[in-house]
This record gives structure tokens, C-alpha cells and sequence, in this order.
């Protein structure tokens, strides 16, 4: 399957991305604004998070209800997150709805109203769902974590802290939006049933002249302590530990996570295998691989009642201590297996699509195509594999547990 | 887009939505069973069983069967619901066989007394997992308040005290009773050989002998839900919101009204852009206020779920209900009708180019009322709505009606008093 993948950049430093996937019926745009939790700066986390929220509340000629409803209307299915390095944009929707909705798009983007009487609402919007996260004991150990094991301020949460939001005023939301959201650094993303000059044409009409200097510079702190508890009545113990990975723009990521993936990706892994088949442990139990640009992070997580938590624990520990110099052909063949597959099963959405390439320019700062990516995971051998797993020792783990009551973490593990 | 149709001797049938171009294939093994056929003695059976047909067959063992789906590159897992459990992969096209007859040999698991102990655990991990998150299981205390003893209101996972009680033979006599050819839908999306798929089918679920005792759903016409009101807490001093559930009567699924139903919880409940989002989520006063539609062989509802702060919820809950009152006073404007049509349009499109999204619809659709509906199909029905169907459904459904209630939060202000029992507290609503 030849993939039709599309690239330019515009004058003031707007990267457009695109891939044509005839068979669908549909398309989808990602814009992937270079913005996130990393420019909250000090005191001030969630800022990031109310100005995304804020973009949206009226822009150009619209009121906030109108932005919605102008696209609900089309039919797309439009999504707004921030993360720790960006506020993302993005819609799906029936191709021929793609071109008109951009202009709606380029006016939350470029003229966000940023309207005083919408920011009491958009904060205790954003208020009410870091109360949500902190119900979902899964994500606060996975945040907790983050901020364990990433030097501050890459490790932030995006979706803020209650005590700073409460204080963010509307002129600096106004400052930030003006500061920070720039052209040079943002990528628009678009994939499927497109016509590649018409969309370029469109999006440089609208885009093209937008010529915010802006401010992309990063506060960067320490890293916190390596061990954490984290008190909370539930019945079961969550159990989240990381060590160090490299960055996906570095080559040997691939190493990297496809011993991950050995160690916890699929229902053959180790982790499945050892913790819930043979012990009955636990329901879920994974290993992954997470990473930002400059930073990267190899990823355990589990879940399990507070009796067998400890136990839980040292069977991870051990598992990820047998895993250099035990790797196995087959162990391999199966990860390339379903990483090949979901790459293929990828092309399938549209929104997905527009996504990766997004996300995939923003680390490498160039496309990759499938039939790179497959290549590269025909490279792998278990030796490669080795030779990093080698040289990369899983040491000076970050560990947090949230559960009613903390875990014994052996001295070697932090060391 | 071609639909495929084929029935075995021994009653196993076969469908397809056939794609020539799609980049991978769907496959799924749809059984007619699940909480609602089940009694208090095998409460969580269907639900323990999906997990006991990944621990191996008289010739495959667990591992295996995990390994040989890694191998294939299949993301494959399995659910069950009130009325259904699905086994599903999705695969590159070339690995048809290979998934489905894995799947088809897993659909006659060993059931070993060993493995049975152990997944056991599993489970037990699982209800406690599930109930240490929101909606701290208001869901399904509210689902046995709408249903009272129709078992409907069954939970699927059951509870620590029926799975712990739950013996293996039970097991396998409920496997005997259930996974009978005649009770299974074999479904396939996307690039499908249809005729490999037929011989796939004929080779390892050919022998599969008919069970000779039907298999009915269980269970009497529910009818419209409760005819009064019903309100419960769940206390969880834990919680940082309160987490509301709201059941009202709504369209079972084989009345054609329910595509109008659907439409109308989209105007009323979307999750964004709806009547809820604009009172209650944009203003930032709830985290979440959404309304759905869901359907069952013989029954329908339409549920309301609220997440909010422990002193707003009994207000916000009258909220929701004015919302619903002034709807069938006022009825739908024809934007917000276009709008949501719009939206839905647009989702069924989405989906229906992604054969492992599709498959679903297929396959459950199929399992239940032995009819294909193509997406072009459910374009036209979209398409067709009107005004006067989302009234009629509004005059004919009343969702500030009686409806079941249920609200688990911190406790305290929940309903505005300070309950006395710690772990349920039960009062008349108060609409």
C-alpha cells in the first residue's frame, strides 16, 4: 500500500501535515498548538488548561455557543485537550464538512474573544474536573508518577491544581493566549479524504498571515522525590513505578519499547502471564512506554486489593529484573506481530491518523511513513534488544502507590 | 459494502458486512446470553464464563491462546453485557482463519476446576476495581431500582458474596445451556472472505451438537419501569463529587421508535452542545450531565448521569428534571433537531469505516432481531426523523416521570440531610 503523505511549511513557520486515505469517507484536522502544561510556570498550573477553555468561548464573529454550535452543526466530532506540551484542537467529520469548518477553527485558534464574563464558568469547569480525576485512582497514580519521575515542570499536571487555578485572573489568560499561541511551532494536521492543494490553499489563506512573534521559552526545575505514597480510602492499592526510556526521536526508543512491550504490552507479556494468569493477583497489569521530546519514561502500572498489593509489587520487581538476558525470538516475533498490525489498523481513522502525524512531526521534526516505521520494526532482533536492556539497566525507579496503606519498596530498586 | 448470510445445520449462523477494500478484518463470536439469564444461585455466571473461555480448551492452554493472538497481531477481548457476551478480533486481513478458528475453538473451553479458582480472584479484583471508581456503583444499584426483581437489574459482574458463592459445576451446566450452536451469531466485518469464513465455520464449529431444550431470554416484560419513584444514596466519604444516576421508561429495542429516542437524548444530553451541556456543564456548575438511550430486547431507558459537587446534587438532579418538564411542555426547536442529526450522521459514518467498530453493530443487531441495518440504512433513518417523531417519543416517554434515582457521593448534603445509616440511606424522591 503506497501511503500519500504531504508536507509544507508556510512563511511564519506553520507546519501543515496531510494524508490522503481515499478508502474513507470521512476527514480529520489536528491543531497541535505548541502550548502546554510546561508554560504554566510556577504557581500557576492549569493555566494553560483555562486558556485552551477560554479559546473556545467565543471566537471571531461567534459567541462561545455559536463556536459549538457552528460545528456540532456540521456534524464534526471535535475534541480539545491540553497536554504538557500542547493545546490540541481537533475535528472529525464527513470530508466534504472539512474545508468549511476550517475558517472556525482558524478564528479559535488566531481570534479567541477571551471574554471576561466567560471566565468564572471556564474555571469552574476546569475546577469540576480535576475534582473528577481525583475519583479515578488510576489516573492520579499515573499523574503522580509523571511528576515523580520527570523534571519539573515536564511532569505538571495538565489538568492544573485546584488552589492555582482558583487564582488565575482574566489578564493573564489574555497574556498567555497572546504570548504563547504562535504560529511558529504549530502543526496543522489533516488525513483522509482530502484533496491535499485545496487543503494547503485553504489553510495558508487563513493562516498565512498570522505573524505572532511569541514566547516559547520552558522554566526547568528538579525532580522530586523517587518514592511516594499517596493516601486514599479505596479497597485496592494502585501501584505505578517508571525508569528511564529515551525520547521517541531518539533511534534506540524502539529498543526501548519493544522490551516494554515484552515485559507488559499484550496478554502473552510477562507481566499478564506472571501477576493475573498464573496468580490471580490482579485485573489489570501492564507495561508501557510514555514519552515527551526530551524525555521518556519506561512504565509499570497495576491495581489490586491491599492484601496482595505487596505481593503484586515484588512479582513486577522480579519480572522486570529477569527480563535482560531471558528475551526470546518469539517473545519478539509477537511484538512486532500486533505493532505492525495496530500501525496498519491505524490507517483506518481519520482522526487518528491526523493525530500521529501530528504528534510524530512535533518529535522528529519530519514525517515517517509506515513503511519506515515497519522497517524499522523488522530491524529489531533480540539482540538489539539486549544490547540496550544492557547498557539501560532498570535503576533509580520512581515508585508511587495510592491505597490505604504504602508499600515496601526494597533500597535497590531506588538506588 | 455486500451483506453475507449463512445458517449451519446445527443452527450456528453466519454473517458478514463484506468490504473488499477495508485494510483489516473483524471477527466476533456474538452469544445470546448474559446477566438477565442468569438466577441468584449462578448471579455473574455469563460474566465469569467470558473470563473461563480464555483459560484454554482440552488441547490449548491459557498461554497459548494469549500467545497465539499476540502472534497474530489481534487486538481481541471479550464483553459481556445484560443480554450479550462478544468475542472479538481484529486482524490483518490475511490472518482470518487463523483468529477465527481460534475463536471458535476457545467458544468449547475445558472449564478446569484449577483455572476456575484462580480466575476467581481475578474477578473478585474486578468488582473492586470497578466499585472504587465513579460512579461508585450507582449505575447499577440504579439499574436493579428501575428493574425491582425483573433480572434486568441483575448486575453483570455480580457481587463478592454470589462470585465467591459461585461453584464451578454451575459453570459448565450454564456453558451447556447457553453456548448451544443455535444461541451463537458468528459476525465478520471488513475485507472478510465470506466463503473461507462459511468453511472456517463448517471445520471447527460443524460438530458443535444443538442443544435440544431452547434457550429463552429470561425473564416478563418489564413494561415502563417503575411506576413511582425511587430514590437511594451510596455514601462514600472518599469521593470528591457526587455521582447521580437517573432512570427513566424509554423505547425497548424492537420498537421503531427507538432511533427517534436516540435523536431526542442527543438534543437533550449530548454530551456536549445538548440542552444539559448549556444549563449544567458549560456554566462549569456539573462535571458531567449526559442523557442516553439504551435499548434491550424488550425493554428501554433512558439514563441521566450526573457527576457534581455533594451540596449541589439534589438541586442539580430538579434541574435536570425542569429541563426534561420544559421539553415536553415546549418541545424541540428545529435547529437543535438539525444539529443533532448532524452529529449522528456524522458518527455513524465515522464508525462505520472502522470494521472493528462496525462489527458490533452488525453482530449485536443481528444476535438480537436477525436483521442487517447497512450504514447507508442508518444514514436514511437518521435522515428521516422529524419533529413530530422526537414529540411523540417526548409525550409517549416522559423523562420527568417516574424514573429511579440513585446518588453516590461524600455523603452529608447529598439530599440535604445527613443520612443516618453510613452505607445506604433510601427515601422517596421528592418530584
Amino acid at each position: 500500500m503506497k501511503q500519500q503523505l504531504f508536507s509544507t511549511t508556510l512563511d511564519n513557520g506553520i507546519v501543515v501535515l496531510g494524508e490522503r486515505l481515499p478508502g474513507l469517507e470521512s476527514a480529520a484536522v489536528a491543531f497541535h498548538l505548541p502550548v502546554g502544561a510546561v508554560h504554566d510556570g510556577p504557581g500557576r498550573c492549569g493555566l494553560a488548561t483555562l486558556a485552551g477553555e477560554m479559546m473556545l468561548r467565543g471566537a471571531g464573529g461567534r459567541t462561545s455557543r455559536e463556536v459549538i454550535e457552528s460545528l456540532e452543526g456540521a456534524g464534526v466530532q471535535w475534541a480539545h485537550s491540553v497536554s504538557t506540551s500542547h493545546s490540541s484542537f481537533a475535528g472529525a467529520m464527513v470530508a466534504r464538512q472539512l474545508i468549511p469548518a476550517l475558517p472556525i477553527y482558524a478564528d479559535i485558534v488566531r481570534r479567541p474573544r477571551l471574554p471576561a464574563d466567560e471566565l468564572e464558568p471556564a474555571r469552574q469547569m476546569v475546577l469540576r474536573n480535576l475534582a473528577g480525576t481525583e475519583d479515578d485512582p488510576a489516573h492520579r497514580t499515573m499523574a503522580a508518577l509523571r511528576q515523580l519521575h520527570y523534571p519539573s515542570p515536564w511532569g505538571m499536571p495538565a489538568e492544573g491544581i485546584s488552589a492555582e487555578v482558583a487564582e488565575l485572573g482574566i489578564g493573564e489568560v489574555r497574556d498567555f493566549v497572546a504570548r504563547r499561541v504562535m504560529p511558529r511551532g504549530s502543526i496543522i494536521a489533516v488525513a483522509g479524504r482530502i484533496e491535499w492543494p485545496e487543503v494547503v490553499d485553504r489553510i495558508a489563506a487563513l493562516f498565512g498571515d498570522w505573524t505572532t512573534a511569541g514566547d516559547a521559552s520552558v522554566a526547568s526545575g528538579t525532580r522530586g522525590p523517587r518514592v511516594r505514597h499517596v493516601p486514599h480510602d479505596s479497597q485496592q492499592t494502585h501501584i505505578a513505578l517508571g525508569w528511564f526510556a529515551p525520547p521517541y526521536a531518539s533511534d534506540d526508543s524502539y529498543e526501548a519499547s519493544a522490551a516494554l512491550a515484552i515485559l507488559g504490552g499484550g496478554s502473552s507479556s510477562r507481566l499478564f502471564t506472571e501477576v493475573r494468569e498464573r496468580r490471580g493477583l490482579c485485573y489489570s497489569v501492564s507495561a508501557g512506554y510514555h514519552t515527551l521530546r526530551d524525555h521518556a519514561m519506561a512504565v509499570c502500572y497495576s491495581g489490586t486489593s491491599a492484601a496482595r498489593a505487596q505481593e503484586t509489587l515484588d512479582v513486577m520487581f522480579a519480572e522486570i529484573r529477569r527480563l535482560p538476558g531471558t528475551l526470546e525470538p518469539a517473545e519478539l516475533e509477537r511484538v512486532k506481530a500486533r505493532a505492525k498490525s495496530a500501525l496498519v489498523m491505524q490507517q483506518e481513522s481519520s482522526a487518528a491518523r491526523a493525530g500521529d502525524i501530528a504528534r510524530r512531526w512535533y518529535h522528529l521534526q519530519s514525517m515517517r511513513s509506515l513503511a519506515e516505521e515497519l522497517a524499522r520494526y523488522d530491524q529489531l532482533s533480540v539482540e538489539s534488544i539486549e544490547r540496550w536492556l544492557a547498557a539501560h539497566p532498570a535503576a533509580g525507579l520512581s515508585v508511587v502507590s495510592l491505597g490505604r496503606e504504602p508499600l515496601e519498596v526494597p533500597d535497590d530498586v531506588q538506588a | 459494502m455486500t451483506f453475507r448470510h449463512e445458517r449451519l445445520p446445527n443452527g450456528l449462523e453466519i454473517v458478514a458486512e463484506v468490504t473488499d477494500d477495508a485494510l483489516s478484518t473483524s471477527v466476533g463470536f456474538f452469544v445470546r446470553t448474559g446477566a438477565r439469564d442468569e438466577t441468584d444461585a449462578t448471579w455473574g455466571v455469563s460474566h465469569f464464563l467470558e473470563h473461563m473461555v480464555f483459560k484454554g480448551t482440552d488441547e490449548l492452554s491459557a498461554d497459548e491462546i494469549n500467545r497465539r493472538f499476540d502472534w497474530m497481531g489481534a487486538s481481541a477481548n471479550a464483553f459481556t453485557s445484560e443480554e450479550d457476551t462478544v468475542y472479538h478480533a481484529a486482524v490483518l486481513p490475511a490472518q482470518q482463519h487463523e483468529a477465527t478458528a481460534l475463536l471458535a475453538a476457545m467458544m468449547r473451553p475445558a472449564l478446569r476446576a484449577e483455572d476456575f479458582t484462580t480466575e476467581k480472584l481475578v474477578i473478585l479484583e474486578e468488582i473492586r476495581m470497578y466499585d472504587d471508581q465513579p460512579p461508585f456503583g450507582a449505575d447499577e444499584r440504579c439499574r436493579a431500582a428501575f428493574f425491582g426483581f425483573h433480572p434486568l437489574g441483575r448486575s453483570v459482574l455480580g457481587t463478592v458474596e454470589s462470585i465467591e458463592a459461585l461453584p464451578v459445576e454451575a459453570l459448565r451446566e450454564y456453558h451447556r445451556r447457553r453456548y448451544a450452536p443455535g444461541n451463537i451469531v458468528l459476525a465478520a466485518t471488513g475485507a472478510v472472505d465470506f466463503p473461507a469464513l462459511v468453511g472456517t465455520a463448517r471445520r471447527h464449529c460443524g460438530d458443535w451438537a444443538p442443544f435440544t431444550e431452547s434457550a429463552p431470554t429470561a425473564g416478563v416484560v418489564p413494561g415502563r419501569g417503575p411506576g413511582q419513584s425511587v430514590f437511594e444514596a451510596i455514601v462514600r466519604p472518599a469521593a470528591t463529587l457526587a455521582y447521580g444516576v437517573r432512570m427513566s421508561a424509554g423505547p425497548a429495542g424492537d420498537d421503531p421508535e427507538r432511533f427517534a429516542a436516540k435523536l431526542l437524548a442527543t438534543v437533550l444530553g449530548d454530551d456536549s452542545g445538548s440542552r444539559l451541556y448549556w444549563a449544567l456543564v458549560d456554566p462549569g456548575t456539573a462535571e458531567q450531565a449526559s442523557c442516553h438511550h439504551q435499548d434491550f430486547r424488550d425493554a428501554g431507558l433512558f439514563t441521566t448521569q450526573l457527576a457534581c459537587d455533594g451540596a449541589d446534587a439534589t438541586d442539580l438532579l430538579e434541574q435536570v428534571t425542569d429541563i426534561y418538564a420544559t421539553a415536553a411542555a415546549g418541545g424541540i426547536t428545529g435547529a437543535e433537531l438539525e444539529q443533532a442529526r448532524n452529529k449522528l450522521a456524522g458518527r455513524v459514518v465515522l464508525v462505520g469505516e472502522r470494521p472493528r467498530r462496525r462489527l458490533f453493530s452488525v453482530g449485536l443487531e443481528w444476535a438480537r432481531s436477525g436483521h442487517y441495518r447497512s450504514v447507508a440504512d442508518d444514514l436514511a433513518i437518521v435522515e428521516r426523523l422529524s419533529l413530530d417523531d422526537l414529540h411523540r417519543v417526548l409525550a409517549g416517554w416522559p423523562l420527568h416521570g417516574p424514573a429511579a434515582v440513585v446518588l453516590a457521593g461524600p455523603g452529608g448534603s447529598a439530599d440535604g440531610s445527613d443520612p443516618t445509616d453510613p452505607s445506604v440511606a433510601a427515601a422517596d424522591d421528592t418530584q
